[in-house]
């Protein structure tokens, strides 16, 4: 049996902002994602997907309900821990790239690692590294507003990749880029899932999700449905997709 | 409908108005206390003391009024910035401009006029407890002095309320060109280029030389004389601009390129630091410099107070001269602590003042010796020879104590002195080791003497404690209006930079939410926040002291006064405290705004 990068087991959240009444975005998701794996998680708008990544990311903690990355139990952190925890274990793409525009694009993808207090002379070749597999070592010493968003979006991943994490945790990473550049960095994604990295997307555009291998459904804050692309080509992946995304509908 | 939405997105920033309105009550509460002063006819035309220098205050006025309206304009840019986004919002939600715009013109106005009432109110109080606190410390009454003016209150309203209503008339103007999406989307809108080395080089090396030649002309007052200040004042303040616009960029490229630049958030901070450095050149060059004319202007007046009591020795070491004292001023001398008294006979003529050269020998008058171009010597013992010569400093020293009696003073052996057969005096001269300590005493001895002697003012008395008091007058005017001044400007000064730091401050928002998300401890994340408001607080100021210390040089070189640095270190203390404690405030409001509130319970 493959070893679980992620395991979630009962998790809910409710939201006390003071004034209105509590509300549940999460009601006890339970599911778990095999190393290696590349895992969708769709839904509508406002169905608690963010609500979800932020607590795995551990931005945010669970009301109840337990998570286990990598074997490390989540809500034994404190909060040091965690963001250590962030930096080492778990890589971000976001859908707004997210680099600091005061940063060269070097800067940016080794910004994990200094936080590690790696020295720079040992994580010189890892950026080089990331930085020759998606095919950015010529902006390197650029700053992001000299490149397109195709290249920010590439410049973001290999900030994910850097540190060499379990995890990878996409929020609509293909939100913000036109449909050349969205097919471009889920191609990279897919690539670096071949390589043996679990990824975990979120989205609700189904091309996006076409990449994955399993989607979780998940809607008024709980899993409900899930299926496999079990062997079907990306393109007919697509198609069970969109047929479920339509019976939903109805 | 949309009132109400506005009002109600102020109530959930509740704490950065907070700090906008003690910002802006300071600053109308600085403004109202200095025309208080300047403006009061009455007050300043009756104490000689500071009528002298009413002229400073109106300077000082006018300089104050210069940098409120930098300081509204600050404070404003960080009003604007705070509500951008709001109002980016409403309109997106389909307010119309035209309806948004006055909301912004009313609430800026709405700002501007509460804080200044407030202000005006704090600054009576204020002008209370301060005018109280320094007579009593300076040790100096000041007449006709009330504490609720109203031409202060008019002028204080008025300049404020034009301050706000052309803060209304851009904000107005700003949205209503802006559209709604580049409102909301105004915080990253920040462009990053880099700048040319070659430039910022020859730049740097300009800023040095140019502050280099500044320095030197400082120090060099005895042979630059007067064209010294000029020069100074120009080079140093391109020097400091070069300097920040240029210097402090390289700098931090070099340290960047460091091991400790690479670690943790350090290259981060230093980036930010760079990004900022450029933006701020100006209010930095304005903070050094003033910051330095401040402390300057307070170091010298402290000293020059300091000094009084040997300004007034040069007219003559005694502080009394009393001829035949009775007996309720013999007592009083007794009284005097650490004072010697020495006694001369002379015999007044019709024409003449005899003196003993005997008892003169046996006892040497001393005076305080003083070359042409006024540098003081040292004390000297005065030879019957000096005595004689009208041209000599020991015989103007000599003079004084007799009155400036236009007699002809006399000296003459033992046996001339006795063969005049006329009524011997006494010339009774006490010295006082420290003239402030035996003020009170003092007070009462010339009090008795002009009484006696029908002189109505004490500075013309024999001996030099009239002088004094004169003089001691004078300069804890000067005193008491470099440390209100100075301070004045320091607090304005730090608010400013306070506000530009500030405003920047949701622009990093974002950003410190991506780097948490990346994995900074929040300890990392808020020793960078310290390090960039830190230095942004402390260049200046540094280079403010660099310039005091040379500054200073130039009262050194002209022998005004003899020590300048032993009181630097007490005031820049108290001017540090307090310019520090802004960017404490400045640390901590920027790590409520920027910091995300991460709910976790460990
Ligand atoms: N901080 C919060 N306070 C209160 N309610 C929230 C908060 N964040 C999200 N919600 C609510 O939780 C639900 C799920 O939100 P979210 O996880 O952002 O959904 P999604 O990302 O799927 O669109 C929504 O109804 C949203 O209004
Ligand atoms: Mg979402």
């Amino acid at each position: 049996m493959n070893k679980k990068i992620l395991d979630v087991k009962d998790v809910t959240k409710v939201y006390n902002s003071n004034g209105s009444e509590p509300y549940e975005a999460l009601k006890g998701i339970s599911f778990s994602v095999d190393q290696g794996e590349f895992v969708g998680i769709m839904g509508a708008s406002g169905s608690g997907k963010s609500t979800l990544l932020n607590i795995l990311a551990t931005l945010d903690q669970p009301t109840s309900g337990q998570v286990m990355v990598d074997g490390k139990n989540l809500s034994n952190l404190s909060a040091n821990q965690m963001a250590e925890f962030r930096a080492k274990k778990l890589g971000f793409i976001f859908q707004d790239f997210n680099l600091l525009e005061n940063l060269t694009v070097r800067e940016n993808i080794q910004l994990p690692l200094s936080l590690q207090n790696i020295k720079a002379k040992l994580f010189n070749n890892k950026v080089q590294e990331v930085a020759s597999q998606l095919n950015i070592q010529d902006i390197l010493e650029k700053y992001p507003s000299q490149i397109s968003g195709g290249q920010k979006q590439r410049v973001s991943s290999a900030r994910a990749l850097v540190s060499d994490p379990s995890l990878i945790l996409g929020d609509e990473p293909t939100g913000a880029l036109d449909s050349q550049n969205a097919r471009e960095l889920l191609d990279t994604l897919n690539d670096i899932n071949e390589q043996g990295v679990s990824i975990l997307l979120v989205t609700h555009d189904p091309f996006s999700a076409s990449f994955c291998k399993r989607i979780l459904f998940i809607k008024d804050g709980q899993i409900g449905e899930e299926i496999k692309s079990d062997g079907l080509s990306r393109s007919e992946f697509y198609q069970v997709i969109l047929d479920k995304l339509g019976t939903f509908e109805q | 409908m949309l009132v109400k939405l506005s009002l109600n997105s102020i109530k959930s920033r509740f704490k950065d108005y907070l700090v906008l309105f003690f910002g802006l009550i300071i600053s109308s509460a600085i403004f109202y206390m200095l025309e208080a002063i300047a403006t009061n006819n009455q007050f300043t035309e009756g104490n000689t003391i500071i009528s002298s220098i009413k002229f400073i205050f109106q300077f000082g006025s006018i300089l104050l009024g210069i940098i409120t309206l930098v300081y509204v304009s600050y404070a404003n840019n960080f009003l604007v910035g705070m509500r951008k986004h709001d109002y980016g919002l409403f309109m997106m939600l389909g307010a119309k401009k035209g309806k948004v715009s006055q909301l912004v013109a009313i609430e800026t106005m709405f700002v501007g006029i509460i804080s200044t009432v407030l202000g005006i109110i704090l600054g009576i109080s204020l002008t209370g407890v301060l005018s109280k606190l320094i007579m009593k410390q300076l040790g100096i009454s000041l007449k006709h002095f009330s504490v609720i003016y109203f031409p202060a209150i008019k002028i204080t309203l008025i300049l404020f309320i034009i301050l706000f209503l052309i803060a209304s008339i851009l904000n107005i103007i700003t949205f209503s060109r802006t559209s709604a999406l580049t409102l909301l989307r105004s915080s990253q809108a920040t462009d990053w280029k880099k700048a040319s080395n070659l430039k910022l080089i020859i730049q740097s090396i300009l800023g040095l030389v140019l502050l280099g030649i500044g320095y030197f002309a400082l120090c060099d007052i005895k042979n630059l004389k007067l064209s010294s200040i000029p020069i100074a004042l120009v080079t140093i303040v391109l020097g400091t601009y070069f300097v920040f616009n240029a210097l402090v960029s390289i700098l931090i490229t070099q340290l960047q390129k460091t091991n400790f630049g690479q670690k943790r958030l350090n290259n981060f901070t230093l980036a930010q630091l760079k990004f900022r450095i450029r933006d701020y050149t100006k209010i930095l060059s304005v903070v050094s410099i003033l910051f330095a004319l401040s402390l300057g202007a307070i170091t010298v007046s402290y000293e020059m107070n300091h000094q009084v009591e040997k300004y007034a020795n040069v007219n003559s070491m005694y502080s009394i001269a009393v001829v035949n004292p009775d007996k309720n001023i013999k007592t009083n001398i007794q009284k005097l602590s650490d004072a010697s008294v020495q006694q001369y006979d002379q015999i007044t003529t019709k024409n003449r003042i005899y003196y003993n050269k005997s008892q003169i020998n046996a006892r040497p008058f001393e005076y305080q010796d003083v070359n042409n171009s006024g540098e003081i010597k040292g004390i000297k013992k005065a030879s019957i020879r000096e005595l004689s010569n009208p041209n000599s400093t020991a015989y103007s020293n000599f003079l004084n104590v007799n009155g400036y009696s236009s007699k002809k003073i006399i000296f003459v052996s033992d046996q001339k002195f006795n063969s005049i057969h006329q009524k011997v005096n006494h010339l009774t001269l006490v010295k006082v080791k420290h003239t402030t300590e035996n003020n009170i005493i003092l007070d009462k001895i010339v009090a008795m003497q002009s009484k006696q002697l029908k002189v109505k003012n004490v500075e013309n008395l024999p001996g030099s404690y009239g002088y004094f008091k004169l003089l001691k007058g004078v300069y804890s005017g000067m005193e008491f209006m470099g440390t209100f001044l100075g301070f004045a400007f320091l607090a304005m000064l730090a608010s400013c930079l306070m506000f530009k730091i500030l405003s920047g401050a949701t622009d990093d928002r974002q950003r410190y939410q991506m780097i948490n998300k990346l994995g900074a401890q929040k300890s990392t994340q808020i020793n960078s926040i310290i390090q960039q408001v830190g230095l942004l607080f402390l260049l200046p100021a540094i280079l403010g002291i660099i310039d005091v210390i040379f500054g200073l040089q130039m009262f050194d070189q002209m022998e005004l006064i003899s020590d300048p640095y032993s009181d630097l270190i007490l005031v820049l203390c108290g001017f540090l405290f307090v310019y520090l404690l802004y960017g404490l405030v400045t640390v901590i409001m920027y790590i409520k705004i920027v910091l995300p509130k991460i709910k976790i319970t460990k």
